[in-house]
């Protein structure tokens, strides 16, 4: 399967997925029944869920955060990742 | 119009105990009649006739929703809703654990009841362009299965967050794409942007809430926001998905850098290329 690509960047080097903070989270499982692109596994034990495949997740999007009612999801910052996606791109631009 | 007021309740978060709060000075204030969410849940009919004659408005604790969800469930559309941890967030208070009300959430919940009733009596929006907006009659089409997504093939510009935009002199009109709706599923409600606001391109141009998700309006430009699509916030949200290009549009932003920001954006063939794939995908 070919590599995928955001923005004409190549979605490996886009640091955008959802981070779970665990002191919160009470593993509803609302964000992971939400989520069609299955960036998160559940598993036995303690820590019920986990962020398993982060390249998964669409760029800028945060709905599964939305979905969180004990608020435990953050992503990055959003500005800083359309600055780091627009300096990407240049650079593969002059390469 | 007087109003139905529909608040979480939920008694076991603070978030819960302050829409509750929020739900009955809302009431009070506006005369409205309170629902009982448990009681809308189970015995609908008690409040058929409440929702029929009142604006609804929807009070959520937390990211749950249970209320929105309610509202959904009973095929009632709210003119304005207001989710109290997320203006807690936004105002940066700090909620107690306890589920009783202290000093702190009551005030909190005192702020959010001034907006809405600042909100229910603003004076109308700021009426949309002039512009004649012709409705696209070429469309692209990516099948997939039984689905059919449309893509116009010339004239909108797309965000590979699947919103358009469509471009006249210096103002724009932004807008959801016919794949995204189709994946939201029934809109149900639309929170808009302030007028006046900046945005920058791929920021967020307010939420589009369906009965499956919240999703952010990604600004595929930059610039201010001139006018929403008060049809769509205020009577028929059911717009966005009967006619996603055209009077289901969102907002209108005054351009910023369109000649720049345009080289980030997809043409009709390349979004409906990317839909293709991401239909394969789904």
């Amino acid at each position: 399967m070919p590599e995928t690509t955001f923005m004409g960047v190549a979605r490996g080097k886009i640091p955008w997925a959802p981070e779970i903070d665990y002191e919160k989270c009470d593993f509803c499982m609302e964000c992971d029944e939400f989520c069609p692109h299955r960036v998160f596994e559940r598993r036995d034990g303690a820590v019920k869920l986990v962020v398993a495949n982060p390249d998964n997740c669409v760029v800028f999007c945060r709905a599964c955060s939305k979905t969180c009612g004990p608020d435990a999801i953050t992503f990055p910052d959003k500005t800083q990742t359309i600055k780091l996606i627009k300096s990407l791109r240049d650079d593969e631009g002059r390469a | 119009m007087t109003s139905a007021v529909l608040a979480c309740n939920g008694m076991d978060k603070v978030e819960g105990a302050v829409s509750r709060e929020v739900g009955l000075q809302v009431a009070d204030a506006t005369g409205g009649v309170v629902i009982c969410p448990v009681l809308l849940h189970h015995a609908p009919a008690r409040y058929e006739k409440a929702l029929a004659e009142n604006a609804l408005i929807v009070v959520d604790g937390c990211g749950t929703r249970c209320a929105s969800r309610l509202a959904a469930e009973v095929g009632a559309k709210p003119v304005q809703k207001v989710l109290v941890s997320k203006i807690a967030k936004a105002s940066g208070r700090q909620l107690e654990a306890s589920l009783r009300l202290g000093t702190g959430e009551m005030a909190l919940a005192e702020d959010i009841v001034a907006t809405v009733i600042a909100m229910l009596s603003a004076p109308a929006a700021p009426a949309p362009s002039a512009v004649a907006w012709d409705a696209p009659t070429d469309f692209l089409v990516a099948v997939f299965e039984k689905f059919e997504f449309r893509t116009p093939r010339q004239g909108y510009w797309f965000s590979e967050n699947d919103t358009w935009v469509r471009v006249a002199g210096n103002r724009a009109r932004v807008g959801v794409s016919d794949y995204l709706q189709q994946q939201l599923t029934d809109v149900q409600y639309f929170d808009p942007p302030s007028i006046d606001a900046p945005v920058e391109q791929f920021g967020t141009l307010g939420e589009v809430e369906s009965t499956k998700a919240v999703f952010e309006l990604i600004a595929p430009v930059s610039g201010t926001v001139v006018a929403v699509n008060m049809v769509v916030v205020e009577e028929s949200p059911q717009l966005v998905n009967e006619d996603p290009y055209g009077e289901g549009w969102l907002v209108e932003v005054e351009l910023g850098a369109w000649e720049e920001e345009r080289q980030l954006l997809l043409d009709g063939p390349a979004y409906s290329g990317t839909v293709d794939r991401k239909a394969s995908e789904y």
